[in-house]
């Protein structure tokens, strides 16, 4: 009962960073959805870390994840800075070059 | 040496030649060298068929046959080749070895004007026919014989375009190559028709009987004959041997006059085990053969052109020979085939020495040429006389001897008197026109360009002074051939008088007698303006233009026809594919945004999907 | 069964749910910054309740201190007028709610649907700051190490992009 409401909260904010992620125009605002989903993996990590008689590893394991977001986070900045730089603003259908 | 090593020595000594001049370029292009080569390759040829002949008329005749596996398939043999030797071949060996030489000594005088390296070619080509004609002739099964049959056929086409910077003459080489190509198609589907049925190539007496038995003999025997037709220039695929007139004279006398176009000829004698069983297909052949005969005669009378005379007169001969065989008799057939190769060569050959002189080959330009030409107009007048088939030349013998099969032939089936009268008119006619030739060409007034004319050197008179020989005395050898043949029920004479022989022989007097008096006196002329028009619609080649008609109207209209099926079904389906690609392409390209949301959105979706799918799988699979 | 462990991470969750969706809705990018804050320190408390006092520690020093100034940062170096409300939103909102509903669906599905987790009960145990040291020093040295080496191909690979004058 209590892995599944961990596991539902985590799964609640993970959707919540698919919508944020998906909607918002500026780059900022994707970066910050992208840290609600990575969040919602951690907690998802730290539960079944908790259920298990080997806790230690898991708590390990959650730390290594929060170093690669924050070294995502870091170079998803300097992009948006790239991006400022060239466009003039942080909106993300700007950099829409893929297109052509 | 064995028969067996003379026959090969015979096939193989000129394709050593032709290979060698194939193959080593210098040699081919220093001219007199290679043409040396090539006529000792001949003689060498010709040397192992007396052989051959010598040995096969004497106690213990040839009977030769050495056949090796070829196309082993799965431990069986689909076919054999090899060399058959016996009194069918040798005799045509004989007298295809013999005219080619005569020929090729003859072209080496007569060709002398060509370049180096366009007289290395022509004997190269020379002796590849020489080869592949012999190797028609000793094959020991159809198969063996198509090959050779076709191969023959190409060197008819490198020869007829041998001149092939002129126009007409890379035409007349197409011309004659597609007409006989079009009917060899009836000698493959009935070779193929025929091993379905008897799972071998032969004419040995047990695959006639399998092919009767299976129903099928009447049908192979006229798809062989379809193509016999094409290659022995039978009406209405005559055209294309008048055209073949194109190339030198020397070859016209060899291939389409003596042996080539008797290809044809001796495919019905070396497989007559298969035609003799047909018997609803011969009188057709017989009929096929009385018209050729009669209807390329009536051409021959309005021609101009000497060689388009002797052209058509071999058509009509070879009608003779057709008609004969497809009367029953091998020996008429075949003695004609013999005898016509000669005379018929030494008519071609002595036509080349006057054109050589003249330099043209209209008749209109010639005249007079008896005093300037002696030998040559001497012994044109015995082929002549051989041709029409006056007694005692060689032709009289095996005229006879075909009008007196058809005669008796007719008695039994009335079908038989269509060749049999069209026989006895031709025999008339050819007397005509050939006198009709005699006196434009020799006597009369001198042509304004043969004041020039002279004798040749003794490359071009030998041999035709030397094949004038067999021209007058080849029919007495007609007991012997009837031996070779293994025809027994034939009783030879040198003088012998029937109701049908003494006629013929009289429509030949008559025939020369109104040549004589039409166009050496000049009588009857009223008649001969009223016939102007006949002449000019003949001359106008009215048979060359229902072809061409059909041509046009079948061929082209089913080429039209193809062409817009492939435009507009088969085109237009790929283009229509083409296009709805680019149209999805273009509809897709939509999904492309550029916008970084978008593409987030696809992955998510993908994983969404994904996930959706592995609990379906996990709660409804397993 | 209502423990007081699954009572404070229920009162908590409610907070984390409601921070969250003002994370991804709201208008003003400060703001939305301003509560991803509330959701790193709302999970930094659950951290600690689950018995992980050291990554509770780290989640608000790296996280809390480090992502949220970047951020700041961020917004600061790209928005011209930073007190600007920008249209936040794209117009597939739609779609987004549908994919993310979708996402929620299946991952109920899993997580309700596997009867092993109800059952399942936790280790009653606190791990400190010096077991999680111990194990990255021995047993995963080696992904420690090459965590190392990734943050520092980060940092570079940051100055790189950001650098001036060469573009």
């Amino acid at each position: 009962m209590l892995l599944q409401v961990l596991l539902t909260v985590a799964a609640i904010l993970f959707c919540i960073g698919i919508y944020g992620v998906i909607s918002r125009r500026n780059a900022v605002g994707v970066l910050l959805s992208l840290e609600l989903m990575a969040n919602a993996v951690n907690l998802n990590l730290i539960s079944f870390a908790m259920f298990n008689e080997n806790g230690a590893v898991g708590q390990a394991f959650t730390l290594f994840a929060i170093a690669l977001t924050v070294a995502e986070v870091v170079v998803g900045l300097a992009l948006v800075v790239l991006l400022y730089r060239t466009r003039h603003n942080a909106l993300l259908e700007l950099a829409s070059d893929l297109k052509r | 040496m064995s028969p067996l090593q003379l026959g090969l020595i015979a096939v193989f000594t000129p394709l050593v030649v032709a290979t060698l001049l194939v193959v080593i370029r210098p040699l081919r292009h220093t001219g007199k060298p290679a043409a040396g080569l090539s006529i000792l390759g001949a003689f060498a040829s010709l040397g192992a068929s007396v052989m051959l002949m010598v040995q096969s008329l004497g106690a213990h005749p040839v009977d030769v046959i050495h056949e090796v596996r070829w196309l082993p398939v799965a431990g069986e043999t689909l076919a054999t080749i090899g060399v058959q030797l016996d009194g069918i071949s040798i005799p045509m060996m004989l007298v295809v070895s013999l005219v080619a030489t005569c020929v090729q000594v003859f072209s080496f005088e007569y060709m002398n004007t060509e370049t180096n390296e366009d007289f290395g070619r022509y004997f190269t080509w020379q002796s590849l026919f020489l080869f592949t004609m012999q190797g028609l002739v000793i094959a020991p099964n159809i198969l063996q014989l198509f090959i050779c049959w076709e191969l023959v056929g190409l060197c008819s086409y490198l020869l007829i375009g041998f001149y092939w910077k002129k126009h007409s003459a890379g035409r007349a080489a197409l011309k004659a190559f597609w007409i006989t190509k079009f009917a060899d198609i009836g000698l493959l589907v009935g070779l193929i028709a025929q091993y379905s049925v008897t799972e071998t190539f032969g004419w040995d007496p047990a695959t006639v009987t399998a092919l009767s038995a299976a129903g099928m003999i009447n049908v192979v025997a006229a798809l062989y004959f379809f193509a016999v037709m094409g290659k022995s220039a039978q009406f209405p695929l005559h055209i294309w041997l008048p055209d073949a007139m194109e190339g030198p004279t020397p070859v016209s006398a060899l291939l389409h006059a003596a042996t080539m176009v008797a290809a044809g000829v001796f495919l019905i004698v070396r497989a007559f085990p298969i035609f003799i069983a047909a018997e609803q297909a011969m009188p057709v052949i017989s009929v096929i053969g009385g018209v050729t005969a009669i209807a390329a005669a009536c051409i021959a009378v309005v021609q101009t052109d000497i060689k388009k005379v002797l052209a058509y007169s071999t058509c009509s001969q070879l009608g003779y020979m057709v008609a004969a065989l497809g009367a029953g008799s091998l020996m008429g057939g075949y003695f004609h085939l013999t005898t016509h190769a000669f005379f018929k060569a030494l008519l071609f050959l002595a036509s080349g020495s006057i054109i050589h002189a003249v330099h043209s080959n209209e008749m209109a330009d010639m005249g007079g040429l008896f005093k300037k030409m002696k030998v040559t107009g001497t012994v044109y007048i015995i082929g002549s006389l051989a041709l029409a088939g006056l007694p005692f030349f060689s032709g009289f013998y095996s005229k006879d001897l075909i009008l007196e099969t058809l005669f008796e032939s007719a008695q039994h089936n009335p079908i038989f008197w269509v060749p049999f009268i069209a026989c006895m008119v031709t025999a008339g006619l050819t007397a005509y026109y050939m006198g009709r030739v005699i006196i434009l060409v020799f006597f009369g007034e001198l042509g304004e360009k043969s004041s020039h004319a002279h004798e040749h050197g003794f490359a071009m008179t030998a041999p035709i002074v030397f094949l004038a020989i067999p021209a007058l005395f080849a029919g007495l050898g007609g007991g012997q051939l009837a031996h070779l043949y293994g025809v027994h029920d034939f009783h030879f004479a040198v003088v012998h008088f029937t109701p049908v022989g003494i006629a013929a022989s009289t429509l030949a007097f008559g025939g020369f007698a109104a040549a004589y008096a039409i166009h050496g006196l000049g009588m009857a002329g009223g008649l001969v303006n009223s016939l102007t028009p006949v002449g000019d619609f003949i001359r106008s080649a009215p048979i060359d233009r229902s072809w061409l008609f059909v041509y046009r109207s079948i061929l082209s209209a089913g080429a039209q026809a193809l062409g817009w099926f492939d435009r507009y079904v088969i085109d237009g389906a790929i283009n229509a594919f083409g296009a709805s690609l680019i149209n999805t392409g273009e509809r897709m390209r939509n999904m492309q945004t550029g916008r970084v949301n978008d593409y987030m959105h696809a992955v998510l979706m993908g994983i969404l999907v994904m996930a959706a799918f592995s609990q379906v799988w996990l709660r409804l699979g397993a | 069964m209502i423990t007081p462990m699954l009572a404070g991470i229920l009162f908590l969750s409610w907070l984390l749910i409601f921070c969250a969706i003002k994370v991804a809705t709201t208008k003003n990018l400060v703001h939305s910054v301003f509560w991803l804050a509330g959701v790193l320190l709302l999970m930094a408390a659950v951290f600690v309740i689950l018995g992980a006092p050291f990554l509770a520690g780290i989640q608000v020093v790296l996280y809390t201190g480090g992502v949220i100034t970047l951020m700041l940062f961020g917004i600061m170096l790209t928005q011209r007028k930073p007190d600007t409300q920008v249209a936040m939103d794209a117009e597939n909102r739609g779609p987004a709610l549908a994919t993310a509903v979708g996402m929620l669906l299946v991952l109920l599905t899993a997580i309700w649907g596997t009867p092993e987790l109800a059952t399942m009960t936790p280790s009653p145990q606190m791990v400190g700051a010096s077991e999680v040291g111990k194990i990255f020093l021995s047993t995963q040295l080696l992904a420690f190490e090459v965590l190392s080496l990734l943050l520092l191909a980060a940092m570079i690979g940051t100055i790189v992009l950001v650098r001036k004058g060469d573009h």
